[in-house]
């Protein structure tokens, strides 16, 4: 009987060995394996970080050739000194590994297609879709493309070889708290997760497209109410760059395919990416040197967007940000250049019509001819379950996003870039002169960005850098036809043809994502533009003769709306006696239109302003359940209001009555008046989540202002992920901000360390270190030396 | 005497080797041991928890100033304070099962029947 009790206790303790060692499901929530998350020996206690601990070490690697000495800072920012370039990649991607790996592994398998493999079958449907959009066949094709740039690839090499040296060094205890947590391991870094990363941003900043939806409006409103609903252009837009252009190029019209179907229902461009740059000329500046400024807007997540880096060589030091997986500073400074980047919200990905010419859709007409399709089969790896299957087809567009529709995505992101696009934030950082900047920085490809520079020179100048394609005038605008290959793009826009600006007699160079040059630009193009910011940014550095860098601090914490201010202009007035006296109506017309965190007039023109755009658009809202159709962007309404007294818009289709633009002022006033609201800031409840959504790893009720299209952009999830300021003089004078901290680790203390500073609106000095003696207050060295 | 052995060798053999095998290894060994010196089923069982026991949550104390104990409270939504405990009781709760598993196992002695 004893031996009995015996055994089945020895067998309870295997099985609890087995159970606190594995994954499990208690009614339906994962559990993670216990004992190996909470044992004191290889758990989560390990990741522990205390400052007092940080010691210096040493490291040996074949893949260097001189000592490099890497020191952190007080604030943990990395100050790489290496004898060659190729030694300072090799730290770069060591101190990234050493911070973020866990981040850089999750964000590399969004675009590839594998979350499933680590997070489970929830992730499945994602992972399909993000292959059906070609984002793994994209990596596939810009590593055989960098691979004909055997010189540049090196520069790669390097970086790849410093992430895998972390990766090799790393103990169970030792990986990070995510990888316990969720019970995987690190693999191999290779080059092709640089890729991914790079495909990752351009379906982040270049997914937009809105093919279907258009030509599902072009065919319910007709061209005439189509027209107005989604025009082609904001009058009321300053460009980025105002020419004088030459038109050159006469494009013949592509005539509109009016459709009848659903959405492609994928990941793309999130609403609310967008970023500000702007750089003053010395003539402008307190200083008498330029003054550059930069704030790129993202979706802001724990660890940060954003990590800070400075890389010094015998050749230059440089100091800035990079995205986590690619060589190189991608906005920055150096002793005598500053740079930064906005998106270009062109229109590089367009649907095509597939005529296929059998049931089972392996071959389709192009150009009277039957081609083939190449049919790719997909393989996914679940974690818990068994493999999953997925046949792509691909045909000379690119691949065929959903089977049903039969549309065929020509994208940008699948192209093999002629050049080695990796190389334009590593070439671009070591520059002293704006012509090797533009040389640097031709090379860029994908995502096309507005690239703005300044230096100590008093040169001051922007280029869109990236490929834009060479379209038939409103080509894209709803789907194209697939028939022939003459209906695709014409070609890529000469990098030297691309919208530019240098050292104009304004005084400075801005964008802020709006339409990239004038009419007379003679490329057309069509995208997503952002209507406010771009024009506020001119107000401000047209309102003031002298700029100086308080100014600018003050410019990029700036919550005023001018939607806000140009629609209330309209909408106050035309409110009738009894709602005119309203609290609600008072406030309003006390309002800055400044989106401040404890003011309840942010939150009351939002609610107004919503109603009346979605009482206005009913012809579109209305149908938008059953039909999928773009949402009318907030200028059309404001321009429309502005100008006509009278449109035939203003009438709801579903009432007797024809109303009035007065009438809908005040119902859509009356709808929202008495609701209870709150201050901005508990109506937006900003956040800052953890790459897995855990609530434990996530930060909340941040306080802070701001609206989508005041400069500060901070909405809900969605904000300035980088604030940088360069004074360019002898000495550059430079200031960041960023909501997280350097270290992924949650329980380090340098992980969501300066989101206070950052939603305060403060800075912190970035001091370009030349020498490691240089940096007076650091927590510890890495030495790396060669193995020999 | 042989119980205060036992206490002493698997909270010490806890924190020697427990960083460089499989974190339930000294589980197995507690096992081992309590066969080996025929312990009681109830010695054999508590000796082993307590051991571990506290040998875990000392290495906790010693090892974390508190931020993964308030990042696991939250993951877990339990308090920081009991977060500890609740590990610590992994290890001793586990240990415990072996090293009565042990104690059962061991051929009897006579003195058991008498007890």
């Amino acid at each position: 009987m004893r031996k009995i009790f015996g055994l089945i206790t020895l067998l309870t303790g295997l099985f609890m060995v087995y159970f606190l060692s594995t994954p499990q499901r208690i009614s339906g929530k994962p559990i993670p394996p216990l004992g190996k998350l909470l044992n004191p020996y290889s758990g989560a206690w390990q990741n522990v970080e205390k400052v007092e601990d940080y010691t210096d070490f040493e490291l040996k690697s074949e893949h260097i050739t001189d000592e490099v000495r890497i020191v952190f800072d007080d604030r943990m920012v990395p100050h790489i000194f290496a004898q060659n370039l190729k030694d300072a990649l090799f730290a770069q991607g060591y101190v990234e590994a050493y911070h973020r790996l866990f981040q850089m592994d999750l964000s590399t398998r969004s675009p590839s297609g594998t979350l499933s493999e680590v997070l489970g079958p929830n992730l499945l449907d994602y992972d399909k879709k993000q292959r059906r959009l070609g984002l793994s066949y994209a990596a596939d094709n810009a590593v055989k493309g960098w691979a004909k740039f055997p010189e540049e690839l090196k520069n790669i090499d390097a970086y790849t070889a410093g992430v895998n040296h972390y990766i090799s060094s790393l103990s169970v205890a030792d990986y990070p708290l995510e990888y316990k947590l969720l019970d995987f391991a690190p693999i191999e870094w290779t080059n092709r997760h640089s890729a991914l990363l790079l495909k990752a941003m351009t379906q982040t900043l270049a997914g937009y497209e809105e093919d279907i939806e258009m030509g599902n409006a072009l065919r319910i409103l007709g061209e005439k109410d189509f027209n107005s609903i989604y025009p082609d252009r904001n009058v009321k837009d300053i460009p980025v760059t105002e020419g004088p252009y030459t038109k050159g190029i006469t494009q013949n019209a592509t005539e509109l395919i009016r459709t009848n179907l659903p959405s492609i229902v994928r990941p793309r461009s999130p609403d609310g990416v967008g970023s500000n740059n702007w750089a003053i000329s010395g003539s402008k500046s307190a200083t008498g040197k330029p003054i550059l400024a930069n704030d790129p807007h993202l979706g802001l997540s724990l660890p940060s967007v954003w990590y800070e880096i400075a890389i010094t060589t015998p050749e230059f030091s440089a100091q800035g940000v990079t995205l986590l997986g690619m060589p190189g500073i991608m906005i920055g400074f150096n002793q005598n250049i500053a740079w930064g980047e906005t998106n270009v919200g062109h229109d590089v990905s367009d649907y095509h019509t597939i005529e296929w010419t059998d049931a089972s859709k392996t071959a389709y007409m192009l150009d009277d001819k039957i081609v083939r399709a190449t049919l790719k089969i997909e393989t996914y790896t679940v974690k818990g379950e068994k493999e999953s299957y997925d046949t792509v087809r691909y045909t000379h567009w690119g691949p065929v996003v959903e089977d049903e529709t039969n549309l065929a995505l020509r994208w940008i992101a699948h192209d093999e870039a002629p050049t080695p696009d990796f190389m334009a934030f590593v070439n671009g950082m070591q520059c002293d002169n704006y012509d090797d900047y533009l040389t640097a920085t031709a090379d860029f490809y994908a995502p096309a960005q507005n690239f703005l520079y300044a230096d100590n020179n008093n040169e001051i100048g922007l280029r869109i850098n990236g490929a834009l394609p060479v379209k038939k005038y409103r080509q894209g605008v709803t789907i194209s036809s697939g028939n022939k290959t003459s209906d695709g793009w014409l070609g890529i826009i000469p990098r030297d043809e691309n919208p530019q600006e240098r050292n104009p007699s304004r005084g400075y160079v801005s964008s802020a994502n709006q339409y990239s040059a004038t009419l007379d630009y003679p490329f057309y193009y069509n995208g997503n533009f952002e209507p406010y910011r771009g024009r506020t940014v001119h107000k401000y550095l047209t309102e003031k003769d002298t700029i100086d860098v308080t100014y600018v601090k003050m410019m990029q914490n700036s919550t005023f709306s001018m939607l806000a201010k140009e629609a209330l202009s309209v909408m106050l007035p035309l409110l009738d006696s009894t709602n005119d006296l309203h609290a609600y109506a008072k406030g309003l017309k006390r309002w800055d239109f400044n989106y401040d965190a404890n003011s309840l007039n942010p939150v009351r023109f939002d609610k107004w302003f919503t109603t009346f755009h979605q009482m206005l658009w009913d012809e579109i809202y209305t149908i938008q359940t059953n039909t999928a159709l773009p949402n009318p962007d907030v200028w059309v309404t404001v321009n429309l209001i502005e100008k006509e007294t009278n449109s035939t818009f203003y009438d709801i289709k579903s009432t007797p009555n024809v109303e009035t633009l007065k009438q809908l002022i005040n119902m859509s006033f009356m709808q929202v008046k008495d609701d209870t609201i709150s201050p901005l800031s508990e109506e937006k409840n900003a956040q800052i989540l953890h790459l897995t959504r855990l609530p434990a790893f996530s930060k909340t009720d941040i306080d802070i202002g701001g609206t989508k299209h005041s400069l500060n952009a901070m909405q809900q999830t969605f904000g300035p992920s980088w604030r940088m300021i360069v004074a360019l003089g002898d000495t550059p004078e430079a200031y960041g901000t960023y909501p997280g901290g350097q270290s992924g680790n949650p329980a380090s203390p340098f992980y969501s360390n300066k989101i206070a500073v950052w939603a305060k609106g403060e800075y912190d000095r970035l001091i370009l270190s030349s020498t490691p003696e240089s940096i007076s207050k650091s927590l510890f060295t890495i030495s790396i030396t060669n193995e020999k | 005497m042989k119980n205060s052995i036992l206490f002493l060798v698997l909270f010490l053999g806890t924190l020697l080797v427990s960083k460089f095998l499989p974190w339930w290894t000294i589980a197995p060994i507690a096992g081992v041991l309590t066969y080996s010196i025929k312990a009681k089923p109830a010695a054999g069982f508590s000796i082993s928890l307590v051991a571990v026991f506290l040998a875990w949550l000392i290495s906790i104390y010693i090892i974390d100033n508190g931020t993964v104990a308030s990042l696991i409270g939250k993951l877990f939504q339990v308090s920081a304070f009991i977060a500890p405990l609740v590990a610590a009781l992994f290890g001793g709760l586990l240990t415990g099962i072996f090293g009565l598993s042990g104690a059962l196992l061991a051929p009897k002695k006579k003195t058991w029947i008498n007890a």
